[in-house]
């Protein structure tokens, strides 16, 4: 098995997604959350998330809730793995330096 | 019954969104169709509004394209030899097929621009075609006859005196090098009787006048003769009023008393009666230089 590839396609509305992680790296954020703090549309909110876990930055799990008596679907959530706090540091220090390596 | 159907297209309309999202994530990879579509029918259910799960589920058919889009390009990746030497990529570094989404949307984009220049320019040529004139035409215009002025002249001393001019008295005028071609003419003709006396009270008063005219000094004809009427051989007498004062200038412009019938030799000697302005003999009456108006002739014609 090889190691993980971890690159992911940055852009504007993946450090906007970053940046809403970032801001309690510990939490955990269903899409729908994500897309009230970013506003970016789910069009493009989905398939960012999924980049960024199958990249190893994020990990995803369901929602630890009784759909019954909640009386809704239990959601999707993502939290930042250390190799995403790490790879998110580096962007954003990179932006600081004005490089973006 | 009425209430019943209106909620019955409540319903309908509610369950569009869910139709969309279950078709989204049946397009999408198994091994993530199941797991999104319960993901996005959760996140649904924190819209309210109609028009925004509608979007919502829009957005998820959209997010389906770009999914199965990333995986292909994965497998791509994947094969490359080419190893990535940091933890991301940038913009720059995408390495993008050939007919990507992107791609295909810049294609399309410049296409569009392209038939809508090419529309605009092609619009553009049609209307100037149909906006320009047809071409010229020349038309003869056949010149105007000049108006025949009434000689009207004035001066109080013309309208109650019995006006009998005799020749000069005085030696003949210096030749002019024009004097062929300026030439006297009436009202003034010396040695004529213009009218009679209408008061005869008081006792009448032969006076003796001397019409005036072109003196030393007058402009040359030859100088005023149109080029083109040169050119074209045209010959003519203009007779030109004009009124003096005591010192030979001209107390008003011009005018043409008896036409040549070409409208540019008339022209030409009106321009050579101002020209002359300082240089016309005054009328003398009992010798004494008086204001009047008189006419004269000048005759363009070419030497052979």
């Amino acid at each position: 098995m090889g190691k993980k590839d971890t690159r992911v396609r940055m852009s504007l509305q993946t450090l906007r997604v970053l940046e809403a992680f970032l801001e309690n790296p510990t939490q955990q954020l269903a899409g729908a959350e994500v897309h009230q703090r970013c506003g970016i549309a789910s069009g493009t909110l989905y398939p960012i998330l999924l980049r960024l876990e199958s990249a190893g930055w994020f990990v995803s799990q369901w929602e630890s809730i009784d759909p019954s008596r909640a009386g809704r679907p239990r959601r999707r959530l993502y939290r930042l793995t250390s190799t995403g706090l790490r790879h998110a540091g580096e962007v954003f220090a990179s932006f600081n330096r004005g490089v973006l390596a | 019954m009425s209430q019943r159907n209106g909620r019955s297209t409540q319903t309908d309309l509610s369950s569009v969104p869910r139709w969309l999202i279950h078709q989204a994530a049946g397009r999408a990879p198994e091994t993530l169709s199941s797991r999104l579509e319960e993901e996005w029918l959760a996140d649904l259910e924190s819209r309210s509004a109609a028009m925004s799960r509608l979007r919502f589920a829009l957005g998820c058919c959209w997010a389906t394209l770009v999914i199965v889009t990333d995986q292909q390009r994965g497998r791509v990746t994947a094969a490359s030899p080419v190893a990535p030497a940091n933890g991301f990529v940038t913009l720059v570094d995408r390495n993008f097929g050939y007919f990507s989404l992107r791609s295909a949307t810049l294609f399309l984009i410049a296409g569009l621009h392209a038939a809508l220049f090419f529309g605009l320019i092609a619009t553009l040529s049609h209307t100037r075609s149909a906006a320009t004139p047809p071409d010229l035409q020349n038309h003869d215009v056949r010149s105007v006859p000049p108006e025949r002025v009434p000689v009207t002249l004035s001066g109080a001393e013309l309208n109650h005196w019995t006006i009998e001019v005799q020749k000069p008295v005085v030696e003949s005028p210096p030749r002019l090098e024009i004097s062929d071609d300026v030439i006297p003419d009436f009202p003034d003709k010396p040695g004529e009787v213009i009218s009679q006396p209408l008061q005869t009270d008081t006792p009448s008063h032969v006076v003796e006048r001397l019409a005036g005219g072109p003196s030393a000094g007058f402009p040359e004809t030859a100088d005023f003769y149109p080029p083109p009427s040169v050119r074209s051989g045209e010959e003519g007498m203009s007779t030109v009023q004009v009124c003096v004062d005591r010192k030979g200038r001209l107390t008003s412009d011009p005018t043409t008393v008896k036409g040549s019938g070409i409208l540019r030799l008339d022209e030409a000697a009106l321009k050579l009666a101002r020209a002359g302005s300082g240089h016309y003999r005054a009328t003398t009456e009992d010798g004494q230089p008086v204001n009047s108006c008189y006419a004269f002739g000048v005759r363009f014609q070419l030497k052979k």
